[in-house]
């Protein structure tokens, strides 16, 4: 499973071989070393959470809240849907506020209505329908109100079609108790089952929908993943099993080194047409004579159309023909100055604007056609392969260093042509005018300009190396482009890796906004790739004790679908492959009712 | 919806049995249609409403009881929560707090409270609201009054 970069670490031992970057070679892979001996990730990994797993992977943290506090998994459910699934949280509550109220708070009713009152007498009066009924066609809550089953049943009809159903409160005026989920599933079941099963998804989606560490994967169609992050900064990039990668903050694409509020902004100005109709203001007028766009073509500002006809580019009004450089002859509009400077900062702006984004655009585009070189260099691999089969040397054996320098081509490119976006918000009025002055603006563009431009010279230089014919090289020269590819790569990688820093601590640091403008950090290895979940549970022994000793409480966990799923584990040995086979599967995970009756 | 027919059905003869029990409440059903209630409650007395009758219109949803039922004033009203011009009214237990065991007979003394005890903070009748809220209570009382006496008070001669 290692990331096919850290291969690279056999390389090093070329570093007294003939380079072009010879001065900053020795500094270069002092770093690199650096950052190979670092443990990758300290903080827990993204993962990927399918249909399958999705029980799996909220296991643990119900499991954690039913040790701690020794409650039914239903009631654990409860709690950790109320403080939005953060375990911590819910502990902070439990030692400062105590156990009574942080159950009150939740809607949790510890049972202290258990076996009283009603069951001595044979008819109950419902309050909803008030009917008088036998007492087995009613239900007491663990809250102690007692309603008849078919109220009880609609009220929850009502709830789950409302799309309420990860709450549903008792029907008792001001009772603030949560039903019990296995009686919802019961009565629910039993008349609606296509409401028992919404009902269930939606509580198992909680864990999805109401939790900060985990989002859906934001793929069109949707790939149905949802994807869960490490550690306690949701500030990263991830790439979900179906190949979307994605900011994890704003679920739009990877942005980096935009901040998220750059990047909305930025792709609103990109989408929006206003651009280009400022465009066209700032540069043509209509004739007034003949109606046809006439552009305007040096500093004055009497223009003449191809049919003849002279007027004023300020008003857009005829004139006659005769002016001096401040006034036209015949004419006064009384705008010239107003205009004049309202027109100069539009246009100003627009090629501030072209500027930035031709840049990053070039980049996105260069990253396309890129992309399609992936498969060209496979082909060069399998051609210098056959050639060179002959030689015993190790070096050639492997040929990582064409592959590790598309992989740092794609992600320096991607880097770069986001920092265009950056620096047209770091850089212009828009963000930060307030907050640096107009030398200061300047200093720090310079810096980051000077970074950005080495960055640029390098990676168009390792595009331009990788498109060489290298299957057609001699053996001493394809050990040249091969010494090369490798220097640039790493070269590059520590470039990327400045500029997020200067970005961070140079840039951004100065600006007291608190986090709005953090940006995700960089990463050599590029978006990290959510790895998956496993669907079976990851301990047998833990899994057994869960059935046995909570089989009532532990409605999709007992039996029936984690049973199916242990099986076909034992079959298949629990891998992503079941999951084409599982399609549509999912709500098999439930028990049907009568499983819940027998309880 | 039969479980919201029955349940009125309930309510209906409920109703006819207590009808002397709580005199400051008069429920009648459409004769044609048992979603569609009226209610003719009495303003409560130490209050600037003391003397009127108010009309309530009810419209019963499908899913009644465990849906609260729709409720305005049909009789003009200068109070904080009530919407001066529909006769919307504000009241939590119509809306968030609503618990499938209110009745009708119920939520006309839930708006009785609320007449005697408006609360200011969260006004569909801003300008009421507002003479409350700044303190002014004897400039609400008066209006309040006012219309009580043009709205709901029977017309002498
Ligand atoms: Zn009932
Ligand atoms: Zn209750
Ligand atoms: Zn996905
Ligand atoms: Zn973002
Ligand atoms: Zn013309
Ligand atoms: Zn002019
Ligand atoms: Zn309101």
């Amino acid at each position: 499973m290692d990331d096919d970069y850290a291969s690279t670490d056999e390389d090093y031992q070329y570093s007294d071989q003939d380079v072009e970057e010879e001065d900053s070679v020795g500094e270069f892979y002092e770093n690199a070393d650096d950052s190979i001996q670092l443990p990758s990730s300290i903080a827990p990994a993204a993962q990927v959470i399918t249909k399958e797993s999705l029980i799996v992977a909220q296991k643990e943290d119900l499991r954690r809240v039913m040790d701690m506090l020794s409650v039914r998994q239903e009631h654990a459910r409860i709690m950790l849907i109320y403080h939005r699934w953060d375990v911590e949280k819910l502990f902070e509550v439990y030692v400062e506020k105590g156990k009574a109220f942080m159950f009150a708070q939740a809607g949790v009713s510890v049972d202290e209505y258990h076996d009283s009152g009603s069951l001595d007498s044979a008819i109950v009066m419902c309050e909803i329908c008030m009917d008088d009924i036998p007492s087995d066609e009613a239900t007491r809550m663990d809250c102690g109100h007692c309603f008849c089953n078919t109220c009880w049943t609609q009220h929850f009809f009502v709830k789950v079609n409302e799309g309420q159903s990860k709450r549903i409160r008792c029907m008792a005026h001001k009772c603030n108790s949560i039903c019990d989920e296995a009686v919802v599933r019961t009565l629910l079941g039993r008349k609606h089952p296509d409401m028992a099963e919404k009902y269930a998804r939606f509580l198992l989606e909680s864990y999805i929908e109401d939790n900060n560490k985990v989002k859906w994967c934001p793929s069109t169609p949707h790939c149905g993943n949802a994807i869960r992050v490490g550690g306690d900064d949701d500030l990263c990039e991830v790439e979900c099993s179906c190949g979307e990668q994605f900011c994890f903050k704003c679920l739009s694409e990877a942005h980096s080194p935009c901040s998220c509020l750059m990047w909305e902004l930025w792709e609103k100005k990109c989408r929006d047409e206003s651009e280009t109709v400022n465009w066209i203001t700032v540069h043509t007028k209509s004739c007034p004579k003949c109606h046809k766009p006439v552009e305007k073509n040096g500093g004055c500002n009497l223009v003449s159309c191809i049919c003849g006809q002279a007027f004023c580019w300020l008003c857009g009004g005829a004139t006659g023909r005769d002016h001096t450089w401040s006034s036209i002859a015949g004419h006064s509009c009384g705008r010239y100055k107003e205009q004049e400077k309202s027109a100069e900062r539009a246009k100003r702006d627009l090629y501030r604007y072209m500027h930035y984004h031709n840049r990053y655009k070039a980049h996105t585009d260069s990253f396309k056609l890129e992309s399609k070189l992936k498969d060209i260099i496979q082909g060069k691999i399998s051609i210098t392969e056959e050639k060179h089969s002959g030689r015993k040397k190790t070096e050639l054996n492997d040929y990582s260093w064409v592959n590790n320098g598309l992989l740092r081509l794609f992600r320096s490119r991607r880097v770069l042509s986001y920092s265009y976006a950056f620096a047209f918000y770091m850089f212009g009025d828009e963000l930060f005018k307030e907050q640096m002055s107009e030398a200061e603006r300047e200093m720090k563009q310079n810096l980051f300009e000077d970074q950005q431009q080495q960055l640029e010279a390098n990676v168009e230089k390792l595009s331009k190396i990788l498109e060489e014919p290298f299957d057609t090289f001699k053996y001493a020269k394809l050990m040249e482009i091969r010494m090369q590819i490798i220097t640039l790569s790493a070269l590059i990688d520590d470039l990327c890796k400045k500029m997020y820093e200067c970005i961070d601590n140079d840039l951004l640091d100065s600006i007291n906004l608190g986090s709005v403008h953090s940006i995700a950090p960089y990463k050599s290895k590029g978006i990290e790739k959510a790895s998956e979940l496993p669907v079976c549970w990851s301990n047998k022994a833990d899994n057994t004790e869960m059935l046995l000793s909570e089989k009532d409480s532990c409605i999709y966990a007992a039996s029936v679908g984690v049973t199916a799923e242990l099986n076909q584990s034992e079959e298949s040995g629990c891998s992503s492959r079941k999951r084409a086979r599982k399609e549509g599967g999912f709500f098999d995970l439930n028990l049907p009712a009568e499983v819940v009756d027998r309880n | 919806m039969q479980a919201s027919r029955a349940r009125l059905f309930k309510e209906y003869k409920e109703v006819q049995r207590e009808k002397t029990a709580d005199p400051d409440i008069q429920l009648v059903c459409d004769d044609s249609n048992i979603f569609k209630w009226t209610a003719l409650i009495k303003g409560p007395s130490e209050t600037p409403f003391d003397g009127g009758v108010f009309q309530l219109a009810f419209s019963v949803p499908e899913h009644y009881p465990l849906q609260p039922p729709q409720v305005r004033f049909l009789t003009k009203i200068f109070h904080p929560n009530v919407h001066f011009k529909t006769g919307e009214i504000c009241l939590d237990i119509l809306k968030t707090a609503w618990s499938p065991a209110w009745t009708l007979q119920s939520v006309c003394r839930a708006i009785i409270a609320l007449m005697a005890h408006p609360e200011p903070d969260s006004p569909l009748n801003c300008d009421s609201g507002n003479l409350l809220r700044s303190g002014d209570v004897r400039g609400y009382q008066s209006m309040a009054r006012m219309y009580t006496r043009l709205a709901a008070m029977p017309k002498k001669g």
